[in-house]
């Protein structure tokens, strides 16, 4: 749907100052169907390499293009991609609604198609009751669901999202997840910066980890899991009417279980441990 | 056709947000110290009333419309970039050209109104100590008009350039030295050939705010011929779209980090 070639981006702020690479020569594709996470600490390259898919910052070198399924050219393409920006900000005075209608008529959707998808969208990301207010009273949270409400009106088949859990609260975090997998499910493909690596894993397919202006690892989720699974086995048994457990090596696993059938203890479970996606972040960016 | 339809729906929305940011009642609090000001400043004149209203309504209304001009037109376009707004915009299906022309269109409207406003205040008391109608009236008021607009585009153009303080006194200085232009080389033309070719570059590039202060005229009921008018409002108009124009292939360009 989107792919970076070879991108760099030189930012070069101050005569006097040496020219700071934001991003060295990156390369990705955002496939259709996925939802991918993209990773990085902060400053790593995440907000600047999605500036640039959305054409708001040029590359110094490199191209990103757009997959024709989303259109002929830039300003096409965008029919079918939603955006929400870091830290969202939108006209204060306006009402949540009327930004709707705003951001919907400049995506060419007709009114009833606007008001059918507020009418859809609005109680799922529990914006509904604070649609007639002004934005300049919402909330950091409110902010995020009316931006995001906005993001899906025009039904895009692409959306990509800066950053679009932070700020808020877990019960929040946990239900825009819960609206990502749905967009997916319907078809949508999810693009979205996180620096909240347990987020990225409980959501996205494939991942794509930024450290430094550099692309460290691009990948499936599971596929990168497997990669990284530690050689250690957790065992579950049980003991004078106890469930116990037991980490043991994949080498001594074989001799453990052997011992415990031999004392006539329980066997209940022999589960391989996986490493978080945290992890196998830490371990690759230190190596 | 869409290009120009996303024009307006810019146009609508920006005139929209601003109106509720309740500038309109600061328009019409303006308008009520206008009106009492000029009314105080006629107590202290003696004969011609009506040509201290439109001296002192006239040029109150250009003043004031100027400094909204400066004032709202600074953060059109740096604090849309700066806020981020710009961005849920140009991340649809809009040239960023469709997005300058409809922001400017939405607060020129705002200026216009304005104008309307603060004008109907005076000619309310210039008709009201007696004051005749003159059709040099509605030329002065289009020409303030004109004259606001243009001070818009520009501070918009600084702004896209520079921060916003600088763009505020780059923009003071060319009104001021536009209204000046004319006089300093009536003055000067004749004391240096250097001084004089300066001045005579500065009067074909830079712009003249002179031409569009037509107050003096009105006052002393003079006659403007039709075609003199029409040649300067023609001169404010391409001037004006030269500066948009200006405006909009910066703004192409520009990084909007």
């Amino acid at each position: 749907m989107l792919e970076f070639n070879d991108v760099t981006k030189i930012f070069n702020s101050d005569l006097l100052k040496k020219p700071f690479i934001a991003l060295d020569k990156v390369s990705f594709e955002i496939k259709p169907g996925e939802v991918i996470g993209f990773l990085g600490a902060n400053g790593a390259g995440k907000t600047t390499s999605i500036k640039m898919a959305m054409d708001f910052i040029r590359p110094s070198s490199g191209q990103i293009s757009y997959h024709a399924d989303l259109g002929r050219d830039k300003v096409d393409a965008f029919k079918r991609i939603g955006y929400l920006p870091e830290r969202p900000f939108f006209y204060p005075h306006i009402t949540g609604r009327e930004f709707c209608h705003y951001m919907g008529s400049l995506s060419e959707v007709s009114r009833k198609s606007i008001i059918e998808q507020i009418q859809y969208w609005g109680p799922r990301l529990k914006i509904d009751f604070a649609l007639d207010r002004v934005i300049k009273s919402y909330s950091k949270g409110m902010l995020q669901r009316i931006g995001f409400l906005a993001t899906l009106l025009h039904r895009p088949k692409l959306i990509i999202l800066d950053e679009p859990l932070s700020g808020l609260d877990p019960i929040g975090r946990k239900e825009l997840k819960d609206i990502i997998t749905q967009v997916n499910k319907k078809g949508v493909t999810v693009f979205f910066s996180s620096h909240i690596i347990s987020d990225v894993e409980e959501v996205c397919s494939e991942v794509i980890f930024l450290e430094k202006g550099k692309l460290v690892f691009n990948g499936e989720v599971q596929k990168i899991i497997n990669e990284h699974l530690k050689m250690e086995s957790i065992v579950r048994y049980i003991k004078e009417g106890k469930v116990l457990t037991h980490k043991v090596a994949d080498n001594e696993k074989r001799n453990f279980i052997e011992s415990l059938i031999k004392n006539n203890f329980e066997l209940v479970s022999v589960t391989p441990e996986k490493p978080t996606l945290e992890e196998i972040f830490y371990k690759v960016k230190s190596s | 056709m869409m290009y120009l339809n996303k024009i307006a729906i810019i146009a609508y929305y920006t005139f929209r947000e601003i109106i509720k940011s309740r500038v309109l009642l600061n328009t019409l609090i303006l308008g009520l110290v206008l009106l009492f000001t000029t009314y105080v400043a006629l107590s202290f004149t003696y004969g011609s009333p009506e040509r201290v209203t439109l001296d002192f309504g006239m040029g109150m209304l250009s003043l004031s419309s100027v400094g909204i001009a400066i004032f709202m037109g600074v953060g059109l376009l740096s604090k849309e970039i700066e806020s981020r707004t710009a961005y849920m915009i140009i991340s649809r299906p809009v040239k960023r050209s469709a997005f300058i022309l409809g922001k400017l269109l939405g607060l020129g409207s705002i200026l216009t109104l304005n104008i309307f406003i603060l004008s109907s205040f005076t000619l309310f008391l210039y008709f009201f100590v007696g004051g005749e109608f003159q059709p040099l009236i509605l030329w002065t008021i289009l020409f303030t008009i004109l004259e606001s607009l243009l001070v818009l585009f520009i501070v918009a153009l600084f702004s896209l350039l520079s921060g916003q303080a600088i763009s505020v006194i780059m923009t003071i200085g060319l009104y001021v030295s536009g209204h000046a232009i004319h006089s300093a080389k009536e003055a000067l033309a004749d004391k240096s050939i250097v001084l004089n070719t300066l001045l005579e570059a500065y009067h074909y590039i830079l712009p003249g705010f002179y031409k569009l202060n037509i107050k003096d005229f009105l006052l002393y009921q003079k006659e403007l011929p039709y075609m003199y008018l029409l040649n300067i409002f023609t001169y404010g108009v391409i001037y004006s779209v030269a500066l948009i124009l200006l405006s909009v292939i910066i703004f192409e360009r520009k990084n909007l980090d």
